[in-house]
């Protein structure tokens, strides 16, 4: 939301007194418009998303007290729904979220309560949405929103943009990587492309740039670990699965798409399936099922 | 918020996957709405019957209102047709669009709103708008930058390009019209008849009250004598017409058929 240009936290008085003038010469009521009771939440200046500042829609009441004491009812809902927000809309740009700027852009004088917020938060986002908040790795204070609904063929079709690339270019390397025993060369991952008309330096119709795709999209998403092979020269590189490749889908789910694209059946590949069904059986263990968010 | 004499209503696999989808667009066409649900029944619930978009939509407003966000319903201004978003209902920390943009990005859009709703027409010239270049706050802006700018809120939904000019889109409406109400209280205009913002529009010329294209067509609706409901002059301008979701139902038939088969892509 913009911020309006006077009233910035501040000058609550001032701005109270400005939105009360106004608010006069619109008796008539707004269609659909919220009720008076549109809260907002306190914020500190340290925020970089200053451009909305503390300013509400139509709050009468104040900033909520700075610091520790009893906060209302209204004030931690509203912190949460603050919360989920930030969540989706970090998490549509498939940037995993870390804890610090959780911290920062969103609980700021709440951060003794952090772990409750979260835990509602993360409660909301899966009953309202079918998203689960995990962490991306254990410990690693970072957290990415994993969807419980299975992405059907036919979203695409509704959707508004692309999705999490369940088929195409992704999809392809992920199942190139594994196929090939979970590690493999960019110089060979080019190789195949190329005989599928995707080229490192040309332009593509469907993907665009696939070479920042591979090597800096999908690595900044997670879905693939980029490093450099030491010693080699001309200098290469190698690709792995990325920590959030593992939470979103599945070494089987992914031999099953290579499968379908030759028109075979996953157990062709004796030693793929068998490692498949390794994989499995760790994800029905009830310990690897996805961490909880940790305080 | 609204009281509590709402029910609170009940999300099932359907309503999520419905609201995950509807996310991925800023804004909905009513007719892209109801196709959405209906592939989320089919997903989900085969054999249900396809509740009433209006409930649907209540019963997921309804569960909603805790995380102080809803899907809201408007009408585009220049040929009435019904839009759905997905709105904030509290001014937080975060926003759509102030997480999308940088904030000399934002300045410009506040410009170019403000240059908006001061126009007469409710359009303002790029060549307006990219003049406030130099006072924008942030990082320093260049012209041929803005321009680009300008084209990423056009794409984005937020802003409409006619020729040249821009108005703002239904979208911004939808998620902005309290904001914009209380920050511009004394330039905002209010349609005659429907009482909501009102940025392009109709105006009588003698009193100057003014109304929404579609609130034109709904008023005068077969009124072959058009008279300004204050002042009863006689409107001058050309009565446009209503959209009909029927007639577009039968023409969206075909069209859909063609969509399907594009990639959807923004």
């Amino acid at each position: 939301m913009l911020q309006k240009p006077r009233s910035r936290g501040r000058s609550s008085a001032q701005a109270e007194k400005d939105r009360d003038g106004s608010r006069d010469k619109d008796a008539r009521a707004p269609r659909g418009g919220v009720a008076d009771e549109a809260p907002s939440t306190s914020r500190g200046p340290g925020g970089s998303q200053e451009a909305l500042g503390t300013s509400s829609q139509g709050a009468r009441r104040a900033q909520a007290a700075p610091t520790v004491g009893p906060r209302t009812q209204k004030q931690l809902e509203l912190k949460v729904a603050e919360l989920v927000q930030f969540l989706l809309i970090k998490d549509q740009r498939k940037i995993p979220i870390k804890r610090t700027d959780i911290l920062k852009h969103v609980i700021g004088d709440y951060k003794d309560i952090f772990p409750d917020l979260l835990k509602l938060a993360s409660e909301r986002l899966q009953y309202v949405f079918g998203y689960k908040l995990v962490e991306l790795e254990p410990k690693s204070n970072t957290y990415i929103l994993i969807n419980t609904l299975e992405p059907v063929e036919e979203d695409a079709e509704v959707r508004g943009d692309q999705g999490t690339p369940t088929t195409g270019l992704l999809m392809i390397v992920l199942g190139l990587i594994f196929m090939k025993g979970n590690t493999i060369k960019e110089t060979e991952v080019w190789d195949f492309l190329r005989r599928l008309g995707v080229y490192p330096t040309k332009k593509h119709l469907i993907f665009g740039d696939p070479k920042k795709l591979i090597t800096e999209d999908f690595v900044r998403q997670r879905y693939l670990e980029y490093r450099r092979i030491p010693h080699t020269d001309p200098v290469d590189y190698e690709f792995q699965w990325g920590p959030r490749t593992n939470l979103e889908t599945s070494k089987m789910k992914v031999l099953k798409f290579v499968a379908k694209v030759h028109n075979q059946d996953p157990k062709d590949w004796p030693a793929q399936y068998c490692e498949a069904l390794a994989d499995e059986e760790k994800r029905a263990r009830p310990e690897s099922s996805g961490p909880a968010p940790s305080s | 918020m609204q009281g509590s004499t709402r029910k609170m209503g009940i999300m099932t696999d359907v309503h999520r996957r419905f609201l995950q989808l509807l996310m991925t667009h800023g804004v909905l066409e009513e007719q892209d709405v109801k196709r959405l649900q209906k592939h989320c029944y089919q997903v989900h619930d085969r054999n249900a019957t396809v509740e009433k978009l209006e409930d649907f939509i209540n019963n997921i407003n309804s569960v909603l209102e805790s995380l102080y966000i809803e899907i809201k319903k408007g009408v585009t201004e220049d040929d009435g047709r019904p839009i759905y978003a997905l709105v904030n209902l509290a001014t937080t920390s975060v926003s759509k669009m102030a997480t999308d943009f940088a904030e000399n990005e934002l300045d410009l859009f506040r410009k170019a709103l403000e240059l908006i709703i001061d126009s007469e027409t409710g359009f303002a010239s790029s060549t307006n708008i990219l003049n406030l270049v130099d006072q924008l706050k942030g990082k320093k802006m260049r012209k041929k930058e803005a321009e680009q700018v300008l084209q990423k809120f056009a794409q984005n939904k937020w802003l409409i390009e006619k020729e040249g000019e821009f108005t703002l889109h239904g979208r911004a409406i939808l998620e902005m019209e309290q904001y914009i109400r209380e920050t511009y209280p004394d330039s905002v205009k209010i349609c005659n008849i429907c009482h909501s913002l009102l940025i392009q529009g109709q105006s009588c010329e003698t009193c100057g009250i003014k109304m929404h294209l579609p609130c034109v067509a709904k008023y005068f609706q077969s009124n072959s004598e058009p008279r300004c409901p204050h002042c009863n002059d006689y409107w001058p301008h050309e009565i446009p017409e209503v959209f009909d979701p029927e007639k577009e139902r039968e023409a969206g038939i075909s069209k859909s058929n063609r969509k399907s088969l594009r990639s959807r892509q923004h």
